[in-house]
């Protein structure tokens, strides 16, 4: 493994992939910073720029944004309390009150020290995780993957969306969708109504961006009256209050050691996310705290929990994704995709079939790392005034690079139709409270599951039992059941709290 | 808007396309022979959104026969809506116009267009942005990716 490490080092050590990580960077941050932008809409935008380059430039880059968005979305959080991101809403409590008291600059150095190291642990965990958990998966046939995929699409179903009817709901609706066009398997077409056009499928990119990212676009024309908020960094007469020395951030280190931890373990579960993370370490974090008190009125220890917790996140919902084909969350999917449509199949043949560029994508998330910091360090001032851009130089912006990269995608003005009709129905999911990062988890792992159950049909023949003879089968249905019920219990009890606390405030 | 009836309207429909697939055998045009089939799969995902969507719309149904009040995620706020039908009008014709008046010509005016909808008054740099964007857009295509977008038709 040292040695596919070194080599992966000597790979990214390049024009080519170091450009595209400071691009990655410099585009995620901006991006992350300016509320109602997403991380994944950032992706989904540069998605159609990486067809064209090696995927080691494209993925890498990729990644960079996604890091570097994650953490773009507290700048927004901490300056004008507004999240970029879902995951930076503790950030914004914390970090807006040191705003506030005119020590923006500490907030936003906490943030960045807290994120750099949270990732670079989770980074680490990945690359020493992965290749021995692929080696493990690689023993599973297809009787197994079946039950594992079935135990995917529960656990993100049952755990991902509003209520588990609709999170499994938007998981089937993806699975439908995916089936639409010539079967992998037998090769006949289905549900194209005689349109050859479909014949295909959907194309992923304009699916993709359609569901993901325009209903983004729609959210922020819905609130087109709200008045615009300038971004700006306070000063504090007093050195001290505009950085982070040393002996603060050894004074929390323990604590971004422990959040990074639970970041990482939460986004290794599919399913759950950076919110999830920095909401149960940030929690956690304050309940071992020795001044709880201080928590949401300017606490830089509860900056540097939730930032690390949310950041862990990014490596480590790569593990899943990578040993067993799973994408933990919308973010894990979309890359997923990308990597499809690099030629890199993410699974455990990946590591042996890939290793150089595997290795060579692993060295760049490190190194992402070290660009983040600098970069972010260094252009503070930059970033703030680009995310302060009014969003009618925004959004135009948005909106014809949507229409170029489903264009680009397939060259061919139907993916533009596609591009509209599923941005429509995005946005629709959203009001009826159905999760569109489930249907494209759904849409995604589907021909693998069909592939899987025709091979494993092609097994076990008439004999059905022997679908239930091995061990990983029932130890994955026992999963499933166990998130499933733990989901419910956990959404009975959050709405009778919120019962109580509405009796007690009426 | 009150979304359980939106709930009830949208699990009808889902029920009946489902139904659909699990009964009428011409969705499915040629193929091999296998051990699954081709319509195996799109059933069972029929049967579960039947399962479902029935769940969601007897929730739904017994709220509002029980005339509970609506909780906040229930109440669908309308507050804007005009704006998004607007921007969806402007991005079906910029699909339209692509193709005949080209990509550099078009987007500029869907470019203005989208900025006057989010309150953009400032001519100058809009007007700016909107004919250099897609001028670097076409260039890096080009020059970069190789993709060549659309142009003049006439």
């Amino acid at each position: 493994m040292f040695d596919n490490i070194i080599s992966g080092f000597s790979s990214i050590l390049a024009i080519g992939p170091i450009l595209g990580i400071i691009a990655g960077v410099i585009i995620g941050i901006i991006f992350g910073a300016i509320p109602g932008i997403s991380a994944i809409m950032a992706i989904a935008i540069i998605l159609p720029m990486t067809f064209y380059v090696d995927p080691i430039i494209g993925i890498t880059m990729l990644l960079a944004v996604y890091k570097a968005g994650i953490y773009g979305g507290s700048i927004s959080a901490i300056l004008i309390n507004t999240p970029g991101a879902a995951a930076s809403f503790l950030t914004a409590q914390d970090g807006h009150a040191l705003t506030k008291a005119g020590k923006a600059g500490k907030a936003l150095d906490m943030s960045l020290f807290a994120s750099v190291t949270g990732e670079m642990l989770a980074t680490l965990v990945l690359i020493l995780v992965a290749a021995p958990i692929s080696l493990i998966s690689l023993q599973a046939g297809p009787i197994e993957k079946v039950f594992l995929l079935l135990f995917a699409f529960t656990v993100i179903g049952s755990m991902a969306g509003e209520s588990l009817p609709r999170g499994l709901l938007s998981c089937c609706l993806g699975m439908l969708f995916a089936m639409v066009g010539m079967s992998t398997i037998t090769g006949a077409a289905r549900f194209t109504f005689g349109y050859t056009e479909l014949m295909g499928g959907f194309t992923f990119t304009p699916m993709l961006i359609g569901i993901l990212v325009m209903p983004e676009v729609f959210n922020v024309i819905k609130r087109r009256l709200v008045p615009h908020h300038e971004m700006t960094i306070t000063h504090s007469p007093n050195p001290a209050d505009n950085r982070i020395s040393f002996k603060e951030f050894r004074s929390v280190f323990s604590t971004i050691l422990k959040s990074s931890g639970i970041g990482t373990f939460v986004g290794a579960l599919p399913g759950l996310g950076s919110s999830t993370a920095a909401f149960i370490a940030y929690g956690e974090a304050k309940r071992t705290a020795k001044k709880p008190e201080e928590y949401g009125k300017g606490s830089v220890e509860g900056i540097a929990a939730a930032e690390s917790a949310n950041n862990a996140v990014c490596g480590s919902s790569m593990i899943p994704m990578l040993t067993l084909s799973i994408p933990g969350d919308d973010v894990a999917a979309l890359l997923m995709g990308a990597f499809l449509i690099h030629g890199l199949t993410p699974g455990p043949m990946i590591f042996f079939e890939h290793t150089e560029t595997i290795y060579a994508i692993f060295a760049g998330f490190l190194i992402t790392d070290l660009f983040l910091l600098v970069i972010a360090r260094s252009g503070f001032k930059f970033f703030v005034k680009m995310a302060s851009l009014r969003r009618y130089y925004i959004f135009p912006c948005v909106t014809v690079f949507a229409f170029t990269g489903a264009f680009t995608a397939g060259q061919n003005m139907d993916d533009i139709l596609v591009l509209i009709a599923f941005t429509v129905m995005g946005y629709g999911m959203r009001l009826v409270g159905l999760n569109p990062a489930v249907f494209i988890i759904g849409f995604i792992l589907t021909p693998f599951l069909e592939q899987n159950l025709d091979q494993a049909m092609s097994i076990v023949g008439t004999d059905y039992y022997l679908f239930f003879a091995s061990p990983f089968s029932w130890v994955f249905i026992a999963l499933s059941v166990f998130f499933v019920f733990s989901s419910m219990r956990v959404r009975r009890k959050t709405s009778n709290t919120s019962a109580q606390v509405e009796d007690k405030t009426a | 808007m009150d979304r359980r009836k939106i709930d009830v309207v949208l699990s009808t429909f889902l029920i009946i396309v489902s139904l659909i697939i699990l009964t009428n055998d011409n969705l499915v045009e040629g193929g091999a022979e296998s051990d699954l089939g081709s319509m195996f799969l799109p059933r069972v995902v029929a049967g579960l959104i039947i399962l479902f969507s029935a769940t969601i719309a007897i929730q739904s149904l017994l709220k509002l026969s029980k005339g509970t009040k609506i909780e906040g995620l229930e109440l669908i706020s309308t507050d804007g809506f005009s704006g998004i039908l607007i921007y969806i009008g402007i991005f079906i014709v910029y699909w339209l116009a692509v193709p005949y008046v080209g990509f550099l010509v078009a987007t500029p005016f869907i470019m203005i267009a989208v900025a006057i909808l989010l309150g953009g008054r400032n001519w100058v740099p809009i007007i700016a942005m909107s004919v250099i964007t897609p001028v670097l857009i076409d260039y890096g295509s080009k020059e970069f990716l190789r993709v060549y977008l659309p142009t003049w038709a006439f």
